[in-house]
């Protein structure tokens, strides 16, 4: 009888996460109450979603991938593997077989540290829990060891909702969102950086005088600030730069806006399929501690995106992380999926500056550098991922800037692997170094929130 | 007639989805016969045509000319009651 069940569960997960997944989903679903209609519903629109993805990652990286080579070449650039960004690795991680276990250990550490008191983050977002399952996937793919991999999402939910705790002073201060914080695995994460660089201005005479905010770059640069556009350009750039004439690099134009504009839609799919989970999630979490007044709600850093500042400076870091990426010593990867959502890595970092676009530019430039050169570092772990996910066969190198940048996962998972041991080691001291200054800046901003609710009350008195 | 809603987020795949189910079912519930557009922020001005509504996930300070109500309540679950009213109050208006 139990060979027969684990017979079963292998044939299953040998047919792929795109069979399996929305299988668990669908039965998970059925489990918490959702009729079996709309269970299977979400659980195919999940697999559609995988299906998609494969598809749309191949379409990019036969079609921007050679012509990235070939630029790479005439100019003596070494940008061949096409970065696929967060909608091509976070569907990648939903797809390993790790995903299903990270949901609960995600929101479970999230519990204890809550009955511990060790944080007031109470995390609602469960898409994100991707960013956690990434460390945990990666770490697994790199040795094979499952519990390392379980290990991996613990460690990097803690530091999640740690970070969600340090940013909220900021939250209130600039963003104006009482009680809500972010504790994401981009914008909380690379936003330690931001204070290093806000606290080293504040000393420099003159440079500390400089304060510039832009509203209307957004206006002005118009429809060249959407995807469409920008995938556009890029494939067409990149096509004539590789050499190719007309009648090549303008299909390979109009293919990349194809991949810009795709990309999110297919990616839609898999937020369909885990809606009603998260839905639910969110309904039981926000029953027990929905009390602003003693949490922080933990959301989706969406929320951060709509400010001008924000808008202006990922606007900004368009053609700068494009610049960056050729300066990035050894860098191999072409900035590309992520471009159109480069608010995510310095959405909170715009908030450090209190919105001064002058310091955002210096501290954005050193966050986009030190992302591009980690995902470097994790090319071939990625490149396994996506094998191992069923995503692309393996001949081609892929890379993600979003998550495939970040420090933790690439700490943790060099803990275990130990290829390049110097690098790890500068990254942690660097990632500690800037933690004093994030702890010190979150300590300085919730004085200044505090003073000024005394001032009010005192007002009003 | 059918009435235009334009729900957009950062990136055009969490959290404009979970606002514009909400959207969807409120105005199921309302008998109002409804379109959602959903896209990224950035995208929001080249989709404008025949909206009745914008509802963005973040504060968006911008003014496009049309009513622009923020569904970030939706996303949190404080608030969205009011949320919900005010979105009714424009589409049947």
């Amino acid at each position: 009888m139990l060979t027969a069940i684990s017979n079963g569960i292998t044939y299953i997960i040998n047919m792929g996460a795109s069979v399996m997944l929305p299988i668990v989903i669908a039965i998970i679903s059925i489990c918490l109450g959702i009729k079996v209609g709309k269970a299977i519903r979400s659980g195919l629109m999940i697999g559609v979603g995988f299906v998609g993805l494969s598809l749309i990652v191949n379409m990019m990286n036969d079609n921007l991938g050679p012509a990235a080579q070939a630029m790479s070449e005439r100019f003596g650039l070494s940008l061949k593997v096409v970065d696929i960004g967060w909608p091509g690795a976070s569907p990648m991680t939903w797809a390993s077989s790790i995903a299903t276990v990270a949901i609960p250990v995600a929101v479970g550490v999230n519990l204890i540290m809550l009955f511990l008191k060790l944080t007031k983050t109470v995390n609602i977002d469960i898409w994100n829990i991707w960013h956690m399952t990434f460390t945990g996937a990666i770490a697994y793919t790199v040795t094979g060891n499952f519990w390392i991999g379980i290990l991996g999402v613990v460690i990097h939910a803690a530091i999640s909702y740690k970070l969600g705790d340090l940013w909220a002073p900021l939250m209130e201060d600039y963003f104006e969102l009482d009680g809500l914080t972010v504790p994401h695995g981009t914008s909380a994460y690379m936003a330690p950086i931001a204070c290093v660089f806000d606290a080293l201005i504040d000393k420099i005479p003159g440079l500390n005088k400089i304060d510039i905010s832009a509203d209307t770059l957004q206006e002005k640069i118009g429809v060249f600030g959407e995807p469409v556009v920008i995938g556009g350009i890029l494939g067409t750039v990149v096509g004539f730069l590789a050499g190719y004439g007309p009648s090549e690099a303008l299909p390979l134009g109009v293919k990349m806006a194809a991949v810009m504009v795709l990309m999110p839609k297919i990616v839609k799919c898999i937020m369909d399929g885990l809606m009603p989970l998260s839905e639910r999630a969110k309904e039981l979490l926000t029953k027990k501690y929905g009390d602003t007044a003693k949490f922080y709600i933990g959301l989706d850093p969406a929320i951060l995106l709509g400010d001008s500042q924000v808008v202006t400076a990922g606007l900004i870091f368009i053609p700068l992380t494009l610049a960056i990426a050729m300066i990035v010593p050894g860098n191999q990867i072409l900035p590309f999926g992520d471009l159109a959502t480069i608010s995510f890595f310095i959405a909170i970092a715009v908030a450090v500056h209190k919105g001064n676009l002058f310091r955002t530019l210096f501290s954005g430039s050193a966050i986009m550098f030190m992302t591009i050169w980690i995902a470097n570092q994790s090319i071939p772990w990625l490149t396994a991922l996506s094998k191992a996910t069923g995503t692309t066969d393996g001949t081609s190198l892929v890379a993600a800037l979003d998550q495939g940048g970040c420090p933790i996962t690439y700490i943790f998972t060099e803990i275990f692997s130990r290829d390049n041991i110097p690098g790890m080691f500068v990254i942690a001291g660097i990632y500690v170094f800037c933690m004093f200054f994030a702890i010190r800046c979150s300590k300085k901003r919730a004085a200044e929130v505090e003073a000024r609710q005394n001032a009010e009350a005192e007002e009003n008195a | 007639m059918k009435k235009k809603v334009i729900v957009c987020c950062g990136g055009a795949v969490a959290t404009s989805t979970i606002a514009a189910n909400k959207v969807v079912e409120i105005c199921k519930k309302n008998n109002i016969d409804v379109e959602i557009c959903q896209c990224r922020i950035s995208e929001i001005g080249s989709n404008l045509s025949g909206a009745s509504l914008i509802v963005p996930t973040s504060r968006v300070k911008r003014d496009y000319g049309v009513p622009l109500i923020t569904g970030m309540p939706f996303i949190s679950g404080i608030g969205a009651d009011k949320t919900e009213a005010a979105i009714l109050k424009v589409l049947k208006g």
